[in-house]
């Protein structure tokens, strides 16, 4: 049977919709402001024990000797582990790049600090913590390896011996004519930038209670996890489990961003539950844990990037050559953040041909997760400041040299020379509404005189995409196969006509339950408060994913509708039966089951569904009985990874422009956001109030990559960022209010016209700001290429400018 | 590594309870484990995030730093107290209907944050909004949305305040 998904509010059967569109409260909200959410360190089982982990406090070094002698003695320990046992119980994780994975504790050696050692499950998490106090690890000292550069050196320390390199990946990937491009450019402009080891950080770290069943050989996970299928399948793979032997029940979590993470801690609780023979361990992640060892880091890059120009400003070509150190394995799929930027290599601009020269590299520091943009973020930054630098050169006001190259919006469907297709825009809008909300010439002019007084005040204009709805085949080039993303959702109706929507995803925060709730709500015709959104564990959901890749508020929206058509097609036939009439002369309208033509012949739903529930005998012979129906919905039209990369992989594109001003002490090299305008255009917007959410907490994301966040290693891969105190988070003192404007271009592609906007702000706001910073700098003559743009370096930046100035 | 446990006694949201505990057990994890008051998270465990904070004698307090012995005879506030009757505050209300809250884990600290605040001045400013929640950290909402639940708070407060009064007098 093919569904029908409505592509509009008007093909919903319901003449007064009074939810979709419109910013309404959250159903998710009631139980989180009285504390009543189920996290999962909130769970208590019979016979719980907790769980504590012995990290490494070197980067590299043998393991000559475990002695855990003393912390069995300890009253209240139940179970040590050594990575004897991970040896024996569990296999190395699937990774990307494919085989860089190692066990989830260490086997022989440490390889980076953090990595676990032992772990101990004690009656409590203080006894657990005494205990690992307790177990000595003798420590050979190994050289070090913390610079990517040095890494790919022959004769380097490798990471992982057996690879007998410490490179995981190096290709390049034409597309098109590139050196010709750059052959017959008018100028070409070259630079190098930093962008430093930043991360997700979400309130709640991870979180997991594990349970071993000795007599079914059989694991159970309750976790803060984001996508629970997912997870299971790795489980189950790190452990020599059939698949239908790992269940996974997901809990709300506080806060994910991609950097969850706790794959490595869940393994190492699942192991600690086998040795204490099927007794649950919780194991919560402590901040330390998180910050050090945890999924907190990713994007650790160096770039170069050359621009092909033609004096009239048109951009003609794009070289970028990544070195990205991955950190010590490839567990935690951090490298797929390098390859995502082929889903929009070339922002929003018609830029012809582009080379991608992409090294990825392993070292003794912890390995990258994925993080909020998932790896465009830096891509965007350093792409954005050579507009620029291209602009100052040709002057060209910076907005114009992206007007110049915009991709026209009468040329959508549009594939870009990576190979992905852009589903609709008009980024002139977004641009000349961001340049009318800034009051763009306004701003030149305050920057005239401020500059007239000595002050370093700049402005950026930038524009980036973000991909939307990700596809695996995004990430081909680091081996991760297939193609489709399931999202799946079962509506069901009982006989007193309430609703329940049955989903495969926790909460996260993205206000999903209530997005769900508004489809089902407007479609039915019915209110929020007879609608029940219920999350189940993998062994009893529709196939899902769950949040990730800007993909679930479109993905749900497809599952939901489209459960929402099979089950009105079923009432249809059912009532029809009852009218004795086709089912093409009844129809669902405004929640009533009536027959088309024929005033005063209708049944309400609960009828309806109680003659399914109570009358069989009076169903049509073939028709499924329950008052139900499930919908798995999954990008259309995705196409394999050609060898160059190439793939209709993400299946939206969102816009946007930022216009930002600065001004840059030059005496301490702080930086203040004067004036945030963002103009965005994602698409149709479901809930408004909840994506004006995404883009006001994306950009204080944004922020904090731009000016504040980095974790520090020094050259022995010791950590020096592992609290709150030196790892530094946007407060509400760092974040400016925003004034916000909207263009909607419906994505012709997805239901309802919605286009994927979970990541938001995090695509463009760095680049605003240090573009921004930029033009505040060029007085000076100084040029920021490293982020964070931190006082410290802004501050030795200008010091540098005035030197040479003095010496000139 | 155990020591001999201490007894307390102490009033949270009005309730008495008496505990028998270790000296080093946190105030967070007498109110989560001993307490079963689950909706006082702990974000850092260093004192930086404020998830954890309560109000101890009417003043917030981070839960994580605070020892439970120090709280013996105190009285508290946790987010649990903020309810009457299952009618929400209109604290609570506010960060609803301004969409002060994403994912929910940092909001009981904030909630009880603004209490404090509002008890202590009724009408702040932004800058005293921005100066009272400079050590809570949201990282879902970018604090925007939380500052417009903190000024549909007070005004709902001071309205109801006046309310009151014209009422009483």
């Amino acid at each position: 049977m093919s569904v029908e998904i409505p592509k509009t509010l008007e093909d919903f059967p319901n003449s007064s919709p009074r939810f979709v569109g419109r910013g309404v409260d959250r159903v998710e909200d009631p139980h989180l402001v009285t504390g009543r959410t189920e996290f999962i360190d909130n769970v208590v089982l019979p016979g719980m024990l907790h769980a504590a982990i012995l990290r490494s406090p070197v980067a590299h070094a043998r393991i000559t000797g475990i002695d855990v002698s003393e912390a069995e003695k300890l009253p209240g320990v139940f179970a040590i582990v050594t990575g004897e046992d991970a040896k024996r119980w569990s296999f190395p994780p699937p990774t990307a790049p494919e085989e860089w994975g190692t066990h989830c504790m260490a086997t022989d050696k440490v390889r980076y600090v953090g990595e676990p050692v032992a772990a101990v499950a004690a009656v409590d998490r203080y006894v657990a913590e005494d205990a690992i106090e307790l177990i000595a690890v003798d420590y050979e000292p190994l050289e070090v390896v913390a610079d990517p550069a040095k890494a790919m050196e022959p004769g380097s320390p490798l990471v992982i011996e057996e690879k007998g390199t410490n490179v995981m990946l190096q290709r390049v990937f034409n597309w098109g004519e590139v050196d010709e491009a750059f052959r017959d450019a008018d100028r070409v402009f070259t630079e190098k930038f930093r962008w430093n080891r930043l991360g997700a950080n979400p309130l709640e770290t991870f979180g997991v209670i594990a349970q071993w069943d000795p007599v079914a050989g059989s694991l159970t996970l309750r976790a803060s996890v984001q996508s629970a299928t997912h997870f299971g399948l790795g489980r189950a793979a790190v452990f020599g489990l059939p698949s239908n032997k790992v269940r996974v029940i997901g809990h709300p979590h506080g806060g994910s961003f991609g950097g969850k993470g706790g794959t490595r801690g869940t393994d190492v609780t699942a192991l600690l539950t086998r040795k204490a023979g099927g007794r649950p361990v919780k194991w919560i992640e402590d901040r330390a844990e998180y910050l050090t060892g945890g999924g907190s880091q990713s994007w650790d890059r160096h770039y170069e990037v050359s621009l092909a120009v033609k004096d009239d400003g048109r951009v003609t070509g794009l070289d970028v050559k990544l070195l990205d150190d991955m950190g010590a394995t490839g567990e935690c799929f951090g490298a797929i953040n390098t390859v995502k930027p082929l889903a929009a290599f070339t922002g929003p601009y018609t830029i012809p041909v582009a080379r991608y020269d992409l090294t990825i590299v392993a070292t003794n520091k912890l390995p990258q997760s994925p993080y909020r943009g998932m790896g465009p973020p830096p891509h965007f930054c350093a792409l954005e400041q050579m507009m620029d630098i291209a602009a100052r050169d040709l002057e060209i006001d910076p907005a114009e040299m992206r007007r110049k190259n915009f991709i026209p919006k009468d040329a959508f469907p549009y594939t870009i020379a990576s190979g992905n297709e852009y589903d609709s825009g008009d980024y002139e809008a977004v641009l000349d509404g961001a340049l009318e909300l800034s009051d763009y010439p306004e701003l030149r002019e305050r920057q005239a005189r401020a500059r007239a007084e000595g002050r370093c005040v700049g402005i950026g204009v930038v524009s980036a995409i973000e991909p939307g709805v990700f596809d695996w085949n995004a990430y081909a080039i680091v081996g991760v196969q297939g193609i489709g993303v399931p999202e799946g959702a079962t509506v069901s109706i009982d006989i007193l006509g309430k609703i329940s929507i049955r989903v495969g995803f926790a909460l996260e925060g993205q206000g999903q339950y209530t997005l769900a709730t508004q489809l089902v709500a407007d479609y039915f015709n019915v209110g929020f408060e007879d609608i029940t959104v219920v999350p189940l564990d993998t062994f009893s959901a529709p196939p899902a994913f769950g949040p990730g890749g800007s993909r679930l508020g479109v993905a749900l929206t497809g599952a939901v509708l489209g459960a929402c058509e099979k089950l009105r097609a079923k009432l249809v036939r059912v009532a029809a039966g009852l009218f004795q009439m086709d089912p093409e002369q009844v129809d669902l309208v405004d929640g009533n089951l009536v027959a088309k033509g024929v005033p005063g012949v209708e049944m309400s739903m609960p009828q309806v569904v109680g003659t399914m529930l109570a009358r069989s005998d009076l169903l049509p012979p073939d028709i499924d009985p329950r008052p139900e129906a499930t919908y798995v919905w999954t990008a259309a039209g995705r196409t394999e990874a050609d060898e160059e990369g190439r793939a209709k992989s993400y299946l939206t594109a969102a816009q946007a422009v930022h216009v930002v001003m600065v001004e840059v002490d030059p005496e301490t090299g702080l930086v203040e956001i004067l004036e945030y305008c963002v103009v965005d255009d994602c698409g149709t917007r479901l809930n408004p109030a909840t994506v004006e959410g995404q883009t006001e907490g994306s950009i204080a994301q944004g922020i904090g990559a731009a000016l504040l966040e980095e974790y520090v290693y020094d050259d022995q891969g010791q950590i020096l960022t592992s609290s709150y105190m030196d790892y530094l988070l946007p407060t509400i003192n760092e974040v400016p209010a925003t004034k916000k404007g909207i263009v909607v271009t419906p994505s012709p592609f997805t239901p309802l016209g919605a286009k994927g906007c979970g990541e938001g702000a995090m695509h463009t706001t760095p680049a605003a700001i240090l573009s921004a910073i930029n033009d505040a700098l060029v007085p000076l003559g100084a040029r920021a290429t490293e982020v964070p743009a931190s006082p410290n370096r802004l501050w030795n930046l200008i010091r540098g400018a005035k030197e040479r100035t003095a010496g000139e | 590594m155990t020591t001999q446990k201490k007894a307390i006694s102490l009033s949270v949201n009005g309730i008495s309870y008496e505990a028998s505990i270790e000296p080093r057990m946190t105030l967070a994890d007498l109110l989560r484990g001993e307490l079963v008051l689950t909706g006082t998270h702990v974000g850092c465990e260093h004192g930086v995030c404020g998830a954890c904070t309560v109000l101890l004698d009417g003043r917030a307090v981070r839960a994580c730093l605070m020892l439970a012995v120090q709280a013996d005879g105190a009285s508290l506030t946790t987010v649990e107290g903020l309810e009457t009757d299952g009618e929400l505050h209109p604290i609570q209300q506010a960060f609803i209907e301004e969409h002060g809250l994403q994912c929910g884990f940092c909001t009981p600290g904030f909630l009880l944050t603004v209490h404090e605040l509002l008890e202590n001045s009724p009408d702040p400013s932004d800058d005293e909004v921005r100066d009272a929640l400079g050590g809570q950290i949201c990282r879902c909402t970018g604090y925007q949305a939380i500052l417009r639940s903190v000024r549909l708070a007070a005004t709902r407060l001071r309205d109801a305040q006046a309310a009151a009064s014209s009422q009483g007098s």
